[in-house]
């Protein structure tokens, strides 16, 4: 079991002001936090560092969140998205979990709750890749065996 | 009868009263005429008659020619008058009576033709005995002669008067003379004789003539006089009748016409009143149908359009009066939409600032948690879970004014509407004991499953319970009934015996943010969201409430979905 200090959660709000104090607040529950302030940010982090688990508004400047999401799943399918909006509406729920985010969070969300849901993508990220392994051909989803290699 | 009839008699009556009077007025004046002509005939007559009789006179008296060709001629003119009277007159008359007329006319003349012939005899005889009486003297003298001249004289004087008297004396001086010895003497006797015995006929003639004459004038005069009198009868007669008639005319033809003008005028009358009635929107007046004519199926025909009229006002009416209510509906549903809509922008804005203030109080109470103790600590703590508390009730207000708080998103099942009302009391039994309220549940046992959304009608219930319960005194009642209402519609209607809900607040209940509660115990959302709940589910709610005796809730949700 890795610790938990090794999830790494980007968090892509444009509000910068509560952004950086969730960063703060989660990292004082031993998550890897890094964040962004736009889609596009979000998109070329991510091609640079995996993490585990995004935290995604959606109603951001430029590429909406929604978007940024497609993005995410076609680049880095196991990456967890967890929604985290003051705006979504029934509508956006569903449209987010046909993308294949995670969940879908509104602000303001307990830290405690937001906390435990990504704890739950984690493993579900993990179990996914793992689940990719078993099925998988050898040699045939490097992204699958590299995600397993980096957990050992 | 119909009108057409009705007028045409009216018309016909006159008409005929006219004819009848005229047929009469003719018939009278052909008569008067008939009788003019008698009198003109009649005067005629008699002038030719005074002709006549003032030539018989003359002739009489001078017994000459000219005057006996004047009266011949008269005599002539008046039976050419006579002859010339129409069969028609005669008739009038008398067929004896003209042919008497007649007869006396030619005895008349023949009477004057014989005096005519005893005026030449006497003539004659005259010249006779005057040569006679002067051979006499002649051959006479002395004694004998003296004699002769006093037959002589008595001789002038019996020409003179022609009377018998004059001719006795004459004979008694003949006699006394006593010269019948003599030839000439005795012829003069005779011839005397003769001569006196035409004297005597020429009076009796002349009587005659003068009666006969007398006869024809008093004949003419009187039937000129009964004309005159006929015509006077006839004429006042003829006047008496006109009047009779006139005043039939009038009273018979105002009596008919005005019976026939009621019985026109009467419905027609009756018919303007109810269309007056008609046109002043009351459809209740009938007309009462009598007999068969043209106003008898106007009638008819009036009455069939005022039911027809009455119908489609009543059908009118009623679907005014449903437009008001679908149109009260659709405004107030509008209002709603509006006013969600707000709220839900409202939220949506509210929802991010109210984040950084909840990371930040959270960074806070963290970082608090962290450090050691410091004199505050506590205190900060308080107040900083004070502010966590808020912002928790802020998105308790956002959540469920978006419908956050849980889904909201259909899902159908089939499922059993009792058993979701029993589970909901049994969900707030707590609070249901701890007001000591009584919640009596009227299990519609006919109710069939229903395929609706089992989650939102709980939350419906929910809602409008726990909003009973807050509305009852301790030891209150809350009834709730479920039953099917139609084949389409079953119905659930909870209702307590709180203080009610004034009229003006009933309106506004269904408003988000709206709440008869104090202050911070309610949110406003809880029939808002109970509202839209059940237009989602393709059903209605609706409340009626009386003040003192308590509100009740009434939800009527579609067996079968309808959305």
């Amino acid at each position: 079991m890795k610790k938990k200090k090794e999830i790494k959660v980007l968090l892509v709000d444009d509000e910068v002001d509560f952004v950086d104090t969730l960063a703060q607040r989660l990292k004082m529950r031993e998550l890897m936090v890094a964040t962004v302030y736009d889609g596009e940010q979000a998109l070329s982090f991510i091609k640079k560092i995996e993490p585990d688990v995004i935290v995604l508004d959606l109603k951001m400047p430029g590429l909406h969140g929604m978007e940024v999401l497609r993005e995410i799943k076609q680049l880095s399918p196991h990456i967890q998205v967890i929604i985290l909006t003051g705006h979504g509406t029934e509508k956006d729920e569903e449209e987010a979990k046909r993308l294949g985010g995670f969940d879908f969070l509104r602000k303001p969300a307990d830290i405690d709750l937001l906390v435990a849901k990504i704890k739950e993508a984690y493993w579900e990220k993990i179990e996914r890749a793992m689940t990719a392994i078993a099925f998988a051909e050898e040699g045939e989803l490097d992204t699958a065996r590299k995600i397993i290699k980096k957990e050992e | 009868m119909k009108i057409r009839d009705k007028l045409l008699l009216g018309f016909g009556f006159y008409i005929l009263l006219a004819a009848i009077l005229g047929f009469f007025a003719y018939m009278e004046l052909r008569t008067i005429t008939t009788r003019l002509t008698l009198v003109e005939i009649a005067g005629d007559i008699t002038n030719t008659i005074l002709e006549v009789r003032r030539y018989e006179k003359n002739f009489l008296l001078y017994k000459d020619k000219d005057n006996l060709q004047e009266l011949k001629n008269y005599l002539g003119v008046l039976k050419k008058y006579i002859d010339s009277i129409k069969s028609e007159v005669i008739k009038e008359i008398g067929i004896n009576n003209y042919n008497m007329m007649k007869e006396t006319i030619s005895e008349y003349e023949q009477l004057f033709d014989a005096i005519v012939d005893n005026f030449r005899s006497q003539e004659k005889i005259t010249t006779s005995m005057r040569a006679a009486g002067g051979k006499i003297e002649r051959r006479l003298t002395g004694r004998e002669l003296e004699s002769f001249l006093d037959i002589r004289r008595d001789e002038k004087n019996l020409m003179l008067y022609k009377d018998q008297e004059t001719y006795d004396t004459f004979i008694r001086t003949l006699n006394s003379a006593n010269l019948d010895r003599y030839e000439e003497v005795r012829r003069y006797r005779i011839l005397m004789t003769r001569l006196f015995e035409l004297y005597r006929y020429e009076k009796d003639s002349i009587d005659k003539i003068r009666l006969k004459a007398r006869e024809i004038q008093s004949f003419t005069e009187n039937l000129s006089k009964k004309e005159r009198t006929d015509i006077d009868a006839v004429s006042k007669r003829s006047m008496r009748l006109l009047l009779y008639a006139l005043l039939a005319f009038i009273i018979l033809g105002t009596i008919i016409n005005m019976r026939l003008a009621r019985g026109i005028a009467t419905p027609i009358k009756r018919l303007e009143e109810i269309t007056k009635k008609v046109a002043a929107g009351d459809f209740s007046e009938r007309i009462e149908i009598k007999g068969k004519g043209e106003i008898a199926s106007l009638g008819i025909s009036f009455n069939q359009m005022g039911t027809r009229l009455r119908d489609a006002m009543e059908s009118l009416e009623l679907a005014i009066k449903r437009l008001h209510e679908k149109q009260a509906q659709l405004v107030e549903a509008e209002k709603l939409a509006s006013l969600g809509r707000i709220a839900a922008g409202v939220a949506h804005e509210i929802n991010n600032p109210l984040a950084i203030i909840n990371e930040k109080a959270g960074l806070m109470q963290d970082i608090l948690q962290m450090s050691a103790d410091f004199q505050h600590k506590e205190k900060f703590s308080n107040l900083i879970n004070g502010i966590i508390g808020s912002v928790n009730r802020c998105r308790t207000i956002t959540h469920q004014l978006l419908g956050f708080a849980r889904r909201i998103d259909v899902i159908v099942e089939l499922m059993d509407l009792n058993e979701a009302v029993i589970e909901v009391k049994g969900f707030l039994e707590n609070e249901i004991l701890l007001k000591n309220i009584r919640v009596e549940l009227n299990i519609g046992e006919d109710l069939p499953k229903i395929k609706s959304d089992k989650v939102l009608l709980e939350q419906v219930f929910l809602n409008i319970i726990k909003n009973a319960i807050d509305a009852v005194e301790e030891g209150g009642l809350i009834e709730v009934s479920t039953r099917i209402k139609d084949e389409n519609t079953a119905q659930v209607s909870i209702k307590d015996n709180g203080p009610g809900i004034p009229r003006d607040k009933l309106k506004h209940i269904f408003e988000p943010f709206f709440t008869t509660k104090e202050r911070g115990k309610g949110t406003g959302l809880g029939l808002f969201v109970s509202y839209v709940i059940m237009k989602k589910l393709g059903g209605f709610i609706l409340a009626e409430s009386e003040i003192g005796k308590g509100t009740t809730f009434i939800l009527e949700i579609p067996i079968q979905p309808r959305f």
